[in-house]
């Protein structure tokens, strides 16, 4: 499930985005050896300061998987400003109609544990691409130059979703190298995204579905507090879930109840006292 | 506190920027539009508008554009901004209750622009009808809407005088390189043969070059690079 955040409604969800950047560490910093700078455990720089779009994964436990984070190209943005070096001292491209994607990544160590399906690293990184290309299309974005390593430009190539060229030449970058990949946002590129995962539906999750997820990961408490025909019902739900949308869907609702109820017991025990 | 500055009343200002925004509403289909800046060295809110004059008179006296939220939310946004997502914020309905009386709508939308000094600019566009004809009219001239609002921008700021200075097209070797092939008469697949690359990569050049020249076509860009010599005539 994706949401996505900007300066309107980030401040619902400043506990996803700070997952994200939690994420963001132990990709870029641990993983790839990218000098970022790393603040608390979590990895953000100026340009998280410029109100972004972030295009924010989770898994069906309701974990931040995947990100990508969304500028204008008219505007700062990494290539016009840190990452020059890649273009070669060449200035950057400037339209109204390409966004640029930087900080790109999914969690491959939680993703490789899951294995295949829907939890997968192919998975969750077409999701996030599908995800940044319907919401660019919508608002007239016809292309996207993005920041990335060989590793993420493999994935992409073998996800039917190959850039269409480069900009400048690889640059070495902590532990790998990074590169600037060209892709168009079209209507033909988000269908071959599609084809290969096999995702059909709205990628773009509601708030409320997103939400429940991630605090009922925080939470990982039981529904023992539930009168028990209650918590019976629920549990069936999950079981009778037909696909996995509908599983989220139940868990979903069994979180919300067992947090309302968390809540009202909460209240009982304080007007006791 | 800020100042709303009409920059079409101003005396002997041109009229080219109302005669756009003009030109936009017929074109796309809009009832009115509206383009706003901050200036960060006066602290002003400088803007044009079409919309009726007794409709800016009452923006202007109620000092609306400090409140208005399409203005202090939708700068921070990056993508165009749908003011249905603006209706819950606190000023909203302050803002808009007045705005049917005066033959504005409150269906619009705001596409803000961020230029590379950290200047920003907002366009507005608003259109009386159903929601079902919005969403599609919204479909069919998002990416124009784009274009015309960093246009805008980039114009207006290009006018101004402290900026003009600052302001010096930086266009990479590529862009001089296919805007120069453009100059000689090739066409965008010629180019891409010619380099060895895929015309998709010839177009996202050429509209880096058109955005960084302020040039709306093709041709008005290899004019305006041929005058401050980046091209040869060809």
């Amino acid at each position: 499930m994706i949401i996505v955040t900007d300066a309107l409604n980030r401040d619902r969800h400043t506990d996803i985005i700070d997952e994200m950047y939690r994420l963001r560490t132990r990709v870029f910093q641990d993983r790839l050896g990218w000098d970022v700078k790393v603040t608390d455990g979590r990895e953000f720089d100026a340009f998280d300061a410029l109100d972004p779009v972030y295009i924010i994964a989770l898994d069906d436990d309701g974990h931040v998987v995947g990100c990508m984070r969304l500028l204008q190209t008219t505007g700062p943005h990494m290539l016009s400003d840190v990452f020059h070096e890649i273009l070669d001292g060449e200035p950057p491209l400037r339209s109204a109609q390409v966004w640029e994607a930087t900080r790109f990544c999914v969690d491959t160590e939680r993703l490789a544990r899951a294995g295949r399906a829907r939890n997968s690293i192919s998975y969750v990184t077409s999701e996030v691409m599908i995800a940044a290309f319907e919401y660019g299309r919508a608002s007239g974005i016809l292309d996207a130059v993005a920041v990335i390593d060989p590793v993420m430009n493999r994935v992409m190539i073998r996800s039917g979703n190959a850039p269409y060229d480069y900009l400048g030449t690889a640059k070495p970058m902590g532990k790998v190298t990074a590169m600037a990949a060209l892709m168009d946002c079209s209507e033909e590129r988000v269908a071959r995204l599609r084809d290969f995962s096999d995702i059909r539906h709205d990628v773009l999750t509601p708030e409320n579905i997103v939400r429940a997820a991630f605090e009922s990961a925080r939470k990982p408490t039981t529904h023992d507090h539930l009168p028990e025909a209650l918590r019976t019902y629920l549990e069936e739900q999950i079981a009778a879930a037909g696909s996995a949308d509908e599983q989220t869907a139940a868990k979903a609702l069994a979180a919300t109840i067992a947090a309302r109820y968390a809540k009202e017991d909460g209240q009982k025990s304080q007007s006791v006292h | 506190m800020m100042d709303l500055i009409d920059l079409s009343k101003i005396p002997d200002a041109d009229d080219r920027f109302v005669r756009f925004l003009d030109d936009l509403c017929q074109t796309l289909e809009f009832d009115h539009a509206s383009y706003a800046t901050l200036n960060p060295v006066l602290g002003t809110v400088q803007g044009f508008a079409n919309y009726r004059p007794d409709w800016i008179e009452h923006y202007t006296r109620k000092g609306l554009h400090r409140i208005d939220p399409t203005l202090h939310y939708g700068r921070k946004s990056i993508s165009p901004v749908d003011w249905d997502r603006l209706e819950r914020t606190p000023h909203f309905r302050s803002v808009f209750d007045d705005a049917p009386q005066f033959g504005v709508s409150d269906r619009g939308m705001t596409v803000p622009v961020r230029g590379p000094y950290g200047d920003f600019g907002l366009l507005s566009v608003t259109r009386d009808c159903k929601q079902q004809e919005w969403e599609s009219l919204k479909k069919k001239v998002m990416g124009n809407l784009q274009v015309a609002a960093v246009h805008m921008h980039d114009n207006v700021m290009q006018s101004d005088l402290a900026m003009a200075t600052l302001h010096r097209p930086a266009l990479s070797g590529r862009e001089c390189e296919i805007l120069q092939w453009v100059a000689e008469g090739k066409s965008q697949q010629d180019i891409g043969d010619i380099l060895s690359i895929s015309h998709r990569t010839v177009e996202v050049h050429l509209r880096s070059g058109r955005s960084k020249l302020g040039a709306l076509t093709t041709a008005q860009a290899v004019g305006r690079a041929v005058s401050l010599g980046l091209v040869k005539p060809g």
